[in-house]
């Protein structure tokens, strides 16, 4: 029993309590891209931002957690490296964050969120980050927002071959491959990553005696391989695609610096997602058929703990969907997605299943300067149905003609429990209801030129959540604890970035910043005198801020990435914090261009002032390190 | 614009810093009174070690901390006195602390147990140390504060009861015995099989050895009150609870060895004669209080209860007198657990 017990409070202190963000910009594409995924469009009223492939370049042989925590205001919590890492969205949970492939969600059925420090940025072409009530145009649940990874062909006669490898610290290195070939009817997409790290990195060890010592972080080795192939087809009025993902990653997974670190903790994940999509376009109707079928594996293995924890989920999407105009204006959009979990773990009593349809219908009218979106949404979980949902989004254009935006929204949005809150065994409580949020936004965009080379972008929001029936594992009236609807968190905060682009002749230069104030706090509880209500949740960060500053002359760039995380509490009674930390990243680079091929040659220091910091308590994070990559690519 | 790129600049350039708490008055934490170990969350390092003084009435938290300025540990989770020492078994660090009991400031940190749960003295030179995931008990060497041997008891353990040359252990996780190892030899020479998962034990005024079983989480089976005649380890006596869903914690006895406490669902009490498993409560456990562990009093018999509260915010540390009417809450630390008595001083 005590192995099981320990074994929930892993997972449970997995999904603290997080932060949000705010997308740093959006980012001008350069290539042309004719992708009509009707799922994807972007609904007026909304914030939404994409990265695109000319930031993700620089992390190709980085995983999502880095690439988030240096460039959006999601507050990553992570373990270190080799440890995992989740996301926290405008301060909700990591289960309440979303994380898509290609509009199909990919979280854990059974944990509900995803390991960010799995996820390579080099296997993805663009992300889509959806705030709030935005993301309900893609997936209901995602409460904070959605980060939408996007794997695309580009329809260009041409085969292109990159292969990037890099080396650095702590026994780092990584590769990754790319192939793509096709015309402009055909495109096939073949992709492999490669990593393997000792991160067996130095760190200063306050904790343990009266005077720190130095220490080698040990049992924090990780391996990982992903494959990734694709293939797309289409005519003028139709396009077909099938998408397979591989993924395996073994780890040993460090130890708290509080906690022996021979404890033989492990991880095995692997997981395999297909999906296979059709899009057609009959007339002035645009119909789009999705299904995806996703096996994941999760073993976890502690030995001094005699833990062995097996896990198997499969997930069955099926999603189609309908656009039709409406009038001169307008249009309507009618999306059924089904998705059914299947779990075989040795910590549920039995062969698991759940089955949720959900119906989504929205209007969007767009006419002169102002923009509207209607969204209704009905849940049927397994046989109930659900409250419905609902989001309503406005967008006015200030000046004719000039990108200058004021844009506001109200949304209800639902998440249905995780599989392991409803059946893990001890404490999972199949009658929990759903969590549900009331979203409001309010947000200003502009973009101008402001001289011929210079452009500016700016944005501002201001939200507000309230959260209600929050799933709070608890200690039940026996031994073990238990999940049941009894917290409310109401989260309110703002966010704004800016970025200055500047591009003549020779010299491109580019600045941003971004700040983000989040005050997340416990509304109410069904605990008498809980010191806990009105105070700031554990692990959320009132303040972040990032800003980055890149600058290139012909064939040299180089660039300046610098974030801050403010302070995190660590008791719920905000008597303990983790104090603020501000890290500095450099990376210059020289680029080649021989005809068809092309060299490009990084080198980054990472924590240049080699800063002694921790993102959760007792899990040190590494002081300067380097790293050393080139990409070699070849078109043709 | 402008004041929004100062803003940020403002807010890059403030260094926080963790507050260090005040250095305890020493003049109290001297005294009489009772030690708390609040066990802190499995895996976040918030365990800590508070000291309620009978001299100011007072609670003082965090005093490892303040003390020693570093963390206790991982889940701390018993603590005992011998001499001028005090011994913290922290679980999840797989070391135990030893402190000077007046003073508390480290004198040692024994390490490398593995999942060590409690101590208790064999004589001044040897104590045994139970483990909750190790099937051995550990013999720590008091002199130099070093792991001495092991005991091969094939099972796992947690509470131990010294009679005599006789150590008796109790095998809780995923067990139903109770092990007599000879303290003179360090030899497992008997095992008694009482009920599900033996979790404390106690002697009365008799030398009975009572041990509750808690009947094991699953709540499958009943949970049992055994005595045993610890000179013939044999069981005098099985008081099996009522129903499936009794899950009895923390057997303690009053200073005449008459009463037995334990909770379950609220503190109860039993005469070590009772026929059958009494059904009253001696003190209700209040909405949102969940009752973790208790302590009686050993001079005047006053009931001390430690309230969990959720498990996640600070617990409370209640005084009960030993009619059972509350003195005072006091705020402890996260999860306040084991209590440990130090009367002898000053007192």
């Amino acid at each position: 029993m005590r192995n099981t017990l320990l074994y929930i409070a892993i997972f449970l202190s997995l999904p603290l309590h997080g932060q949000m963000s705010i997308g740093t910009d959006t980012i001008k594409i350069n290539e042309v891209v004719i992708s009509r995924n009707k799922y994807n469009s972007d609904p007026a009223g909304y914030k939404k931002t994409t990265i695109d492939s000319s930031i993700l370049v620089n992390y190709n042989n980085s995983n999502l957690s880095d690439m988030l925590s240096e460039n959006t205001d999601i507050f990553i919590k992570s373990y270190g490296m080799g440890g995992t890492a989740t996301p926290a969205f405008r301060g909700t949970e990591a289960s309440q964050t979303l994380i898509d492939w290609n509009g199909i969600n990919i979280n854990s059925p059974m944990l509900g969120q995803s390991d960010l420090s799995l996820i390579p940025v080099g296997l993805i072409d663009d992300i889509q980050i959806c705030f709030g009530g935005g993301s309900m145009a893609l997936n209901n649940g995602g409460i904070g927002g959605t980060i939408n990874l996007i794997t695309k062909p580009v329809w260009e006669k041409e085969t292109l071959v990159s292969i990037n490898t890099g080396t650095g610290s702590f026994g780092m290195y990584s590769g990754l491959i790319k192939v793509k070939t096709g015309n402009k009817k055909f495109q096939t997409v073949t992709k492999g990553y490669f990593q393997n790290a000792e991160n067996n990195f130095r760190y200063l060890n306050a904790e343990i005696g009266s005077e720190p010592v130095w220490q080698t972080r040990t049992n924090s080795q990780v391996r990982q391989e992903d494959f990734i192939q694709e293939l797309y087809l289409r005519n003028s009025n139709n396009i077909a695609s099938a998408r397979i993902w591989y993924q395996s990653a073994d780890r040993n997974l460090p130890a708290s610096l509080l906690t022996p670190p021979n404890t033989g903790e492990k991880q095995f994940d692997e997981s395999l997602r297909t999906m296979l999509n059709y899009d057609a376009f009959r007339g002035t109707t645009n119909f789009s058929f999705t299904g995806a079928w996703m096996m994941s594996r999760l073993n976890y293995f502690n030995r001094l703990a005699s833990i062995d924890s097996r896990n198997l989920s499969e997930t069955l999407t099926l999603k189609a969907g309908l656009e039709n105009p409406i009038g001169e204006y307008a249009k309507l959009k009618i999306v059924l997605d089904e998705q059914s979990n299947i779990i075989k773990s040795n910590n549920y009593n039995h062969y698991t299943t759940r089955n949720t349809a959900t119906l989504t219908a929205s209007v969007e009218r767009n006419r002169n300067r102002f923009g509207t979106t209607i969204l209704f949404r009905e849940i049927l979980d397994n046989s109930t149905l659900l409250i419905p949902d609902f989001s309503a989004g406005v967008q006015f254009r200030l000046i004719d003609n000039k990108a200058y935006y004021l844009k506001a929204n109200i949304s209800r949005n639902s998440k249905i429990p995780t599989m392991n809150d409803m059946f893990w065994v001890p404490g999972g409580n199949p009658d929990l209801k759903n969590e549900y949020a009331l979203i409001y936004e309010i947000s200003f965009e502009m973009s101008r030129k402001i001289s011929d080379p210079l452009n500016i972008k700016y944005d501002l929001s201001v939200f507000r959540y309230n959260i209600k029936d929050m799933i709070e594992w608890h200690p039940g009236e026996y031994s073990y604890w238990t999940a049941d609807n009894i917290q409310s968190v109401n989260t309110t905060g703002a966010e704004s970035s800016v970025s200055l682009d500047y591009m003549h002749n020779k010299i491109n230069a580019s600045l941003k910043a971004g700040y983000s104030f989040t005050r997340a706090d416990e509304g109410g509880s069904n605990i008498g005198n809980d010191i806990s209500v009105g105070r700031q949740l554990m692990y959320i960060p009132e303040n972040k801020a990032n800003a980055s500053f890149s600058f290139g002359y012909r064939n040299i760039y180089s660039s300046w990435v610098a974030n801050f995380n403010g302070k995190r509490y660590i008791t719920v009674d905000n008597s303990k914090y983790l104090p603020g930390y501000f890290i500095n990243n450099l990376s210059t680079g020289i680029k080649f261009t021989l005809k068809s091929s092309s060299v490009d040659m990084n080198f980054n220091i990472n924590n240049l002032f080699n800063i002694n910091y921790q993102s959760i308590a007792f899990y040190p994070l590494p002081g300067r390190s380097y790293f050393v990559k080139i990409l070699f690519q070849i078109v043709k | 614009m402008k004041n929004l790129i100062r803003l940020v600049l403002i807010y890059l350039m403030i260094v926080s810093c963790q507050k260090t708490p005040e250095f305890p008055n020493s003049k109290y934490t001297l005294g009489g009174g009772v030690f708390v170990v609040d066990e802190g969350n499995f895996k976040a390092g918030n365990g800590s070690l508070s000291f309620y003084s009978y001299d100011s009435s007072k609670i003082y938290n965090d005093l490892f901390y303040s003390v020693n300025g570093r963390p206790l540990g991982d889940v701390p989770n018993s603590m005992a006195i011998k001499g001028n020492s005090a011994y913290i078994i922290v679980n999840n660090s797989g070391k135990i602390e030893v402190i000077d009991q007046s003073t508390l400031k480290s004198t040692a940190t024994i390490t490398g147990l593995i999942s060590p749960r409690n101590i208790s003295f064999i004589n001044d030179n040897k104590a045994y140390v139970s483990s909750l995931y190790s099937d051995s008990v550990t013999v720590i060497n008091l002199i130099n504060n070093s792991i001495s041997g092991y005991i091969n008891m094939r099972r796992t353990s947690e509470s131990i009861a010294i009679t005599g040359y006789k150590a008796f252990i109790s095998n809780w996780a995923e067990g139903k015995e109770v092990m007599v190892i000879n303290t003179l030899t360090d030899q497992v020479v008997d095992s008694i099989t009482v009920g599900i998962e033996p979790e404390s034990m106690a002697f009365d005024r008799n030398g009975m050895l009572w041990v509750l079983c808690n009947g094991g989480w699953t709540r499958d089976n009943y949970a049992e009150l055994v005595e045993i005649n610890p000179t013939t380890d044999y069981i005098e006596k099985t008081l099996v609870f009522p129903t499936k869903d009794d899950s009895p914690t923390c057997l303690k006895i009053d200073v005449l060895g008459k009463t037995l406490f334990y909770l379950n669902n609220g503190v109860r009490q039993m005469d070590i004669t009772a026929a059958e498993i009494p059904s009253g409560t001696f003190i209700n456990q209040e909405s949102g209080e969940y009752f973790y562990k208790i302590g009686i009093n050993p001079i005047d018999n006053d009931v001390l209860v430690t309230d969990a509260v959720d498990f996640v915010q600070q617990g409370y540390l209640l005084l009960y007198t030993s009619s059972g009417n509350l003195v005072s809450k006091l705020k402890a630390g996260v999860i306040p657990g084991s209590m440990c008595f130090r009367l002898t001083l000053n007192n």
